[in-house]
């Protein structure tokens, strides 16, 4: 189980950001971008959570929090009780993460990129071999495992970098819009193993712009809106609170709802 | 760390761009390049030699044996035309058509001239414009020995026999005895050129892996993924640095073996006097002293560029700032380089030129075993400074995430 409460973090403004002295967005102030303000939001096993919300909203930069990859100025992230802030790296044991924009080593094999990365998680011998070809049978890998990652389609490259986020058993998986710019099969790649880690009891929590996956995996749904939580429960609770069945029109109504208040 | 630096150094054992500068342009280009310079300026200088020139001398009457001289020359050819000059204008005139390709004006004949206390002016007339040319020199060679001739008949009329005319034109001779022996005087002319071929080579070594190892990850997505390993940054940072640093000191050892090689091949069919002497007497403890002190300054050069690739976005922001880099190296090389200078206090202060001028003086054999330990003291003072700021700059998320 995952919970992030109160998550905020600023990036300081650089010279020529400081000189445009017509600031367009809010979260621009005190010579800082406050790119995340006040996110809260739990994922328990099982569940998946779909982190909804527009262009620049936030959700990247929180995903980097959990990640660890990004220190928070303010707010908690555990892990099964384990604060990952105070100890990251208990949490980049705990995490498995998977982004459009991080990529495998072009020059080592599909198989080594898996290795690699397992090795660094501290398995080895064994272990590290029943691990991957587990992951190998699971994902249909065998075709391409020897195949330099550079070589490799989408859809392979995808499937590689499935298994090189889980392949030390993660307790929570994090996935940064990981269906952006895929095709149809390797989409249905992504939502398998989702439906996998769900059946599996592992907490995954994904950000996405297509509500038609939400509607398809989610159990729960968080809106951030300008670096703040402004919904955080089931989908039902969205649908109700967004007074739409549609899921698109509730997301609107909700982020309209916010913009009035 | 061992995990990253085995896959780093595996990587970088399949990228073809980064082996081909750090193993193929030392071993093969750059030996190539230089036979074909050195060839091609061998084959210049040769066609300067045998190349004939067309000459023609105003007022040949004043000085037969000169004109002999040059008719029966084997690199001259008296001029068949019809044209008749008689003034320096008028041979330049003729030299700038392509009429002839020198002419020689003389004024008078310098046996009367002497007589009356006046020199004989000689005028020769070529485009000197070429590199290579050998028309003034085997001119003034001809025109020399009949100078001599000259002087000697008028000693002789003054009464001074041919036996003492040398003391009479040279009665002080100086002559420099030399306490530096070979080794210490073809090592300070080599000696400094070392520096000049071995840093950079190690800056070379260093810089293309670690525009790789820093902003290329960052370009490729990697770096992020690397950053959610359980692996602490300074480790991580430390496993690249050591694979910048070993390409570097490979690039550099590839080069100097590749040099080597080249040199002996080349020493079998021509003798390079100069560098047989030079490094005759340098022995293998030298050559370990020379290692041991490019060592901290490889440790100090990874750092950098290491640093400035993790902090570029991309992979050409990166080679923008090795390349006022690679010219800075140079700075502290030439300061080793300029006339007379030394190792002191001083100089031993001042990074990289204080490695110059210590390779210098083991080349020349005069080196202070002392000056050399405190050299490699300090450099690797300053090299583990850098390696520090390095992992710092590493565990910056504003560097990292820019």
């Amino acid at each position: 189980m995952i919970t992030v409460n109160t998550l905020a973090k600023r990036f300081k403004l650089n010279k020529e950001h400081k000189k445009q002295k017509q600031c367009t967005d809010v979260r621009e102030h005190d010579g800082y971008f406050h790119s995340v303000k006040d996110v809260s939001f739990q994922c328990g096993y099982g569940e998946v959570l779909g982190l909804l919300g527009p262009n620049g909203a936030g959700k990247t930069t929180t995903l980097r929090m959990l990640s660890t990859a990004l220190t928070p100025d303010k707010g908690e992230i555990t892990i099964d009780d384990i604060d990952i802030i105070k100890h990251p790296l208990k949490g980049r044991k705990a995490i498995g993460f998977l982004s459009g924009t991080t990529g495998l080593y072009g020059r080592l094999t599909a198989r080594e990129n898996i290795e690699y990365f397992g090795k660094l998680h501290g398995l080895k011998g064994n272990a590290l071999k029943q691990k991957c070809e587990a992951l190998f049978t699971m994902l249909d890998m065998t075709s391409f495992l020897d195949k330099r990652a550079e070589h490799l389609s989408t859809g392979m490259k995808q499937k590689t970098n499935i298994a090189r986020a889980v392949v030390h058993n993660p307790k929570v998986v994090i996935l940064d819009e990981p269906t952006t710019g895929l095709d149809i099969m390797t989409t249905q790649t992504v939502i398998a193993f989702i439906r996998t880690l769900k059946k599996q009891g592992t907490p995954v929590i994904f950000s996405t712009h297509h509500l038609d996956e939400v509607a398809l995996l989610c159990d729960k749904l968080a809106v951030i809106d300008n670096g703040v939580s402004c919904f955080d429960g089931t989908v039902d609770e969205f649908k109700l609170r967004g007074e739409s069945n549609e899921l698109n029109q509730a997301f609107l109504n909700l982020l309209d709802e916010r913009c009035h208040v | 760390m061992f995990e990253v630096f085995k896959k780093e150094i595996l990587e970088l054992l399949r990228d073809r761009k980064t082996l081909f500068f750090i193993i193929a342009l030392p071993m093969l280009v750059f030996p190539i390049i230089v036979a074909l310079v050195a060839f091609l300026t061998s084959q210049a200088g040769l066609k300067a030699q045998q190349q004939v020139h067309t000459y023609y001398i105003v007022n040949e009457q004043y000085a037969d044996a000169f004109s002999e001289q040059v008719f029966y020359h084997k690199s001259f050819k008296k001029y068949q035309g019809d044209i008749k000059l008689d003034s320096v204008h008028a041979l330049s005139e003729a030299v700038k058509l392509g009429q002839i390709d020198v002419g020689i004006f003389i004024d008078s004949d310098p046996r009367e001239a002497i007589k009356t206390g006046k020199q004989s002016q000689w005028k020769v007339v070529f485009n000197d414009a070429k590199a290579i040319n050998f028309t003034f020199n085997r001119i003034n060679e001809l025109a020399n020995t009949s100078s001599h001739a000259v002087r000697s008949n008028a000693l002789l009329e003054l009464g001074v026999e041919p036996e003492r005319q040398q003391a009479v034109l040279k009665p002080i001779v100086v002559s420099k005895v030399d306490t530096a022996d070979k080794r210490e005087n073809y090592g300070e002319k080599l000696g400094a050129f070392i520096p000049y071929l071995l840093l950079p080579l190690v800056l070379m070594g260093a810089s293309y892996p670690a525009i790789d190892l820093g902003a290329g990850e960052k370009e490729r997505g990697t770096l992020e993924t690397l950053l959610l390993t359980p692996v602490t940054r300074s480790e991580l940072v430390l496993g690249k640095f050591f694979t910048v640093l070993a390409s570097s000191i490979a690039c550099t050892l590839i080069t100097v073996a590749s040099l080597a090689i080249w040199v002996s091949i080349a020493t079998r069919f021509i003798s390079i006097d100069v560098i047989t002497t030079a490094f005759s007497s340098v022995t293998s403890w030298d050559f370990l002293l020379i290692f041991a002190l490019l060592l901290p300054v490889a440790a100090m050069l990874s750092s950098l560029v290491l640093a400035i690739s993790i902090y570029a976005r991309t992979f050409k922001e990166a080679q923008n700032y090795m390349a006022p880099l690679s010219m800075g190296i140079f700075v502290p090389i030439v300061i080793s380089l300029l006339p007379n200078m030394e190792l002191d206090t001083t100089t031993a202060l001042i990074p990289i030129t204080n490695v110059a001028l210590a390779i210098k003086e083991i080349v020349k054999g005069t080196v202070d075993y002392g000056s050399v330990g405190l050299i490699f003291i300090a450099s690797a003072a300053l090299a583990a400074l850098l390696l520090i700021c390095c992992v710092r700059w590493f565990n910056k998320e504003t560097v990292l995430f820019r």
